[in-house]
């Protein structure tokens, strides 16, 4: 990676230290490849989450496995550390992860992303202060292949790129905090764990390298609060100091907690209808609790008018359907054709001929098929039920884009002279 | 994101087999009295449709299951055997006595602390009880809610969110499917 050695050279006079630093994380990491692979077994779940969520993921991870660590690796570190009487004993954070067999996200955007948007720790070799994001793109890359093949693979390894989830997303952006390492080998043990050397070292200590506060750091912490949408759980999320913020070890993790908290408020705001516009946290948790208890309320409205109806309606009919169910071929067509079709259907107002006209429609519809994901699944009355009514009365977005939230009456009433 | 229409039908499939059990004891119950075992049955159908995986919905199906009413019975019902797995609520009070400590203690070193800050951290610190009072709010409305840690909360918050919706959508379709059934 010549960016980043040109940097460290420029960085200067440690650059020896970093040449060492390498040699060293090159040792360390075949020691420490022993470590024990860790599941990462959400990742799929994660990708799935928007960005916010993914740094909560993170720090979660960061502080699941804090718990586990390795005992040897610690002494290793720091018997290194004293030895070469490196600034930051904890320099040579270079551990392999334990999770390193986690896998990495298959779409180099989300893992730059993900690098862009990472906390670093800087493993502060005077490198660690140009942790650029210009190189993470190359380093993530390579690093991926690194870690994807695996704690036991030597520095070296470059597989393919991952097609697994990654767990090591943390690890990927921890990554390039480590640019001292970038020098001889790009691939380099970068999976040096920050969250090892954070098992092993006092976080003061850590948070003294992170000191460094240049404003490199502070672009790349607030662009990674911006995006990334696949964190996987990691033990350890690496704050990094902004310049002229305190940096002892209560205030970062505060703020890293901090951080954890804001973006996912982030996403209920964006859950939340009206939230966007309002900013402060007491104001917007005012919106929620009204929110979530106006939903209850309508669980209990909704509850009380079934009630009304229920001694009436005989629910064996219910059972018709779980029966049909079973029977029917699934299918799923763009919102749009329902409202057209269904109020012919809802005219009957008979469940019996739902039934019979649904048979029809769905094969009727069949070269319609493989439309959006969220559309409705026609299949069964039930969901004959679901989408007639969510078509009519529902304000849900993802189920009927079109439609907007009105009266359920003027609703109904459009879509039948629609269909007339 | 799960699929809002397979939650929905997971919902519903559970449901039924709820309100199942409510229309065979229909005749000997008052309006309000279905009303709530309407609720229940549809409060456990949603909680169970997350398969254990929230801890809302955990919390949700342990408290039915220790309820008089009839939420033994649609706990078993609609759970069937996952019944003992989800039902286990021992950890959590634990956990919720031993932060109730934690509060306890914080609460009086703010207190002594605010003696000390200059003016304009008197601000920051009401914005933090304003803040604190609402996530008290907000624990109380979440089911399992007291249990958690604000960022936990937060996440199950958003989670019972989108099943409420889910729930009532499924709920207001039955609704206004069985009404112009009567109506016609």
């Amino acid at each position: 990676m010549e960016p980043t050695e040109h940097r460290s050279s420029a960085i200067g006079p440690s650059l020896d230290q970093n040449a060492l630093d390498s040699l060293q994380f090159n040792e360390e990491i075949q020691h420490l490849m022993t470590l024990p692979p860790e599941n990462a077994n959400s990742f799929t779940a994660l990708l799935e989450l928007p960005a916010p969520q993914a740094v909560e993921l993170l720090h979660h991870h960061h502080h699941r496995r804090s718990p586990e660590s390795n005992g040897s690796t610690a002494k290793l570190v720091t018997a290194k550390a004293d030895g070469h009487g490196l600034h930051h004993p904890h320099a040579t954070p270079h551990h392999f992860n334990p999770g390193a067999n986690l896998t990495f996200p298959s779409d180099i955007s989300l893992i730059e992303r993900a690098v862009r948007f990472s906390v670093f720790a800087g493993i502060n070799n005077s490198d660690n202060n140009h942790n650029d994001n210009n190189n993470n793109n190359h380093k993530v890359s390579s690093k991926i292949d690194k870690n994807n093949n695996n704690n036991n693979c030597s520095p070296e390894t470059t597989g393919s790129v991952p097609s697994n989830s990654s767990g090591n997303l943390g690890k990927v952006k921890n990554e390039p905090a480590e640019s001292d390492s970038d020098n001889n080998n790009p691939n380099s043990p970068q999976p040096l764990d920050i969250k090892t050397e954070n098992q092993n070292q006092k976080s003061a200590k850590r948070k003294e390298r992170e000191k460094k506060g240049k404003a490199a750091t502070k672009k790349s912490k607030s662009g990674a609060n911006d995006s990334s949408e696949d964190a996987e759980k990691l033990p350890y999320v690496h704050v990094r100091a902004r310049r002229g913020q305190a940096t002892d070890s209560h205030s970062l993790a505060e703020r890293a907690r901090r951080e954890k908290i804001n973006a996912r408020m982030k996403l209920l705001q964006e859950l939340v209808p009206g939230c966007n516009k309002i900013s402060g946290t007491a104001l917007v948790l005012d919106e929620i609790i009204n929110h979530v208890q106006s939903l209850q309320r309508q669980v209990e409205f909704l509850s009380m008018r079934l009630a009304a109806v229920n001694p009436r309606i005989d629910f064996n009919l219910d059972s018709l359907f779980v029966a049909e169910s079973g029977s029917l071929i699934d299918s799923s067509f763009p919102g749009m054709v329902m409202p057209v079709m269904w109020p012919e259907l809802q005219a009957h107002g008979n469940r019996q001929q739902y039934q019979q006209q649904w048979h029809h429609f769905d094969g009727h519809h069949q070269p319609l098929l493989g439309g959006a994901e969220e559309s409705h699944n026609f299949v069964t009355p039930e969901n004959s039920l679901l989408s007639y009514d969510s078509s009519a009365n529902s304000g849900r977005e993802e189920l009927i884009p079109h439609q907007k939230e009105g009266g359920k009456n003027k609703k109904k009433l459009i879509i039948l002279s629609d269909s007339r | 994101m799960r699929a809002p229409s397979s939650l929905k039908q997971e919902f519903l499939r559970k449901w039924i087999l709820g309100l199942q059990i409510c229309s065979s004891s229909a005749k000997s119950m008052s309006i309000s009295e279905r009303k709530k075992a309407i609720k229940l049955s549809a409060d456990i159908a949603m909680a169970s449709a997350r398969n254990g995986r929230t801890s809302w919905s955990r919390a949700l199906i342990a408290s039915a299951s220790k309820d008089d009413n009839h939420g033994k019975l649609f706990v078993q019902q609609i759970l069937g055997s996952d019944c003992e797995r989800l039902t286990k609520i021992s950890t959590s009070i634990k956990r919720l006595r031993c932060k109730k400590i934690l509060k306890k203690s914080s609460g009086t070193i703010i207190r002594r602390r605010m003696k000390r800050i200059p003016d304009k951290a008197v601000a920051s610190s009401i914005a933090k009880q304003m803040v604190n009072k609402r996530t008290q709010i907000l624990k109380s409305l979440v089911p399992g809610g007291v249990f958690m840690d604000e960022v936990s909360l937060i996440e199950e918050t958003l989670d019972y969110i989108l099943s409420l919706r889910a729930q009532i959508d499924v709920m207001r379709s039955l609704a206004d499917a069985t009404e112009m059934m009567m109506n016609c």
